[in-house]
């Protein structure tokens, strides 16, 4: 896999803002959920777990993505 | 009195093990098989909804015992991987769960936020059969632009290796090209099972590659429906459920060895053909 210590950063930071979206989605009823995220209902009480759970997906892959490329540089062929 | 009869769940626990191995689509075959039958059943009903937690969740562990001899190299390997932050040149295991992981993610993320909405859209039995002919011709072109013919020898060594030779784009693809199989009638593991011969494995190789892929897919959707089986939903549903899991698990069992010997010297075309003549069947039975 190539490395690209660039992306590491941007990486992290995408991780972050996904887990963020994640902690929304499972805190916030779909009522008050801000109005451009997907599944927002005005005046649900329903939980959008789902929702929650594919963010924090993401986020867990864009962390994995910039520990492998925080890795020795010594890459193997992709 | 339960929602659905033992007979019934032994039924249909039987079809989903068959027919979520093989390409032709478990779901379509869940939506249209209570219509013909005459089954006051369907597909977004709570209780059903409870009985096809126990059904995925008996494919799912079935298909990881089948295979656990290659999830236990790719678990050993994803672990070696984090824990040296990269992926060995010669290390088929990390290289195959990394894959997976890649097919598994689009697949799982677009599976969470469009399931509920698609399988609203598309619950009828008309609409299921309609993608079940759209589903045989997929089958049919996969194998018309496969990017190589079977081979003599396609079976012999190790399949991990060749499997493990896809490309992160490829395994991507493929992975979300699966989202196409929330739509009832349409194949997740035909879906798989092209995208592979698409990207060059063989037939046998595609099937490996498409059934190691089901497996977090099903397991997960399982699990996460388990609230709606523990919970009232549940109610009246867990004696025939456990009855469906059984006959899930055995037809499963059965079907993935029997395809896995089929595919070492046929192709999907007999899939294909029987999803447009099962669909269009269907379609003028349900349409008179």
């Amino acid at each position: 896999m190539t490395k690209r210590p660039k992306l590491i950063v941007p990486a992290v930071l995408a991780g972050l803002v996904f887990l963020a979206i994640a902690v929304v989605y499972f805190v916030e009823p779909a009522g008050s959920l801000p109005s451009f995220f997907p599944g927002h209902e005005a005046g649900s009480a329903h939980h959008h777990t789902k929702h929650g759970i594919a963010a924090l997906v993401v986020a867990l892959a864009c962390f994995v993505f910039a520990w492998f490329q925080s890795g020795p540089s010594k890459a193997s062929p992709a | 009195m339960h929602p659905i009869s033992y007979f019934q769940a032994i039924v249909l626990g039987l079809l989903q093990g068959i027919a979520e191995p093989f390409p032709i689509s478990s779901l379509g075959h869940g939506v249209i098989a209570p219509s013909l039958f005459g089954w006051d059943i369907h597909q977004n009903d709570d209780f059903f909804l409870a009985f096809l937690v126990a059904t995925h969740c008996a494919t799912a562990l079935v298909l990881f015992f089948i295979f656990l001899d290659d999830w236990k190299r790719i678990l050993s390997g994803l672990g070696r991987s984090l824990r040296d932050r990269e992926i060995g040149a010669e290390d088929t295991g990390a290289r195959l769960g990394w894959l997976l992981v890649v097919g598994t993610i689009p697949a799982g993320v677009l599976g969470l936020l469009l399931e509920h909405p698609l399988r609203t859209l598309f619950a009828s039995a008309s609409t299921a059969a309609a993608f079940l002919v759209l589903n045989g011709v997929l089958l049919l072109i996969f194998e018309r632009f496969r990017r190589r013919p079977p081979r003599p020898g396609d079976y012999l060594g190790d399949s991990d290796s060749r499997i493990a030779k896809l490309t992160w784009r490829e395994a991507f693809g493929v992975g979300t090209a699966q989202a196409a199989a929330l739509v009832p009638g349409i194949s997740r593991s035909g879906i798989t099972m092209g995208g592979g011969l698409l990207f060059g494995l063989s037939n046998e190789d595609a099937a490996r590659y498409a059934f190691l892929l089901a497996t977090p897919i099903i397991g997960a959707a399982g699990v996460l429906k388990l609230p709606e089986l523990l919970g009232t939903a549940g109610n009246g549903v867990r004696g025939p459920a456990l009855a469906g899991a059984i006959a899930a698990a055995l037809t499963t069992y059965i079907a993935v060895k029997f395809l896995l010997r089929f595919f070492e010297t046929n192709r999907l075309t007999p899939f294909g053909i029987y999803c447009i003549v099962a669909g269009v069947a269907c379609s003028l039975i349900l349409a008179f």
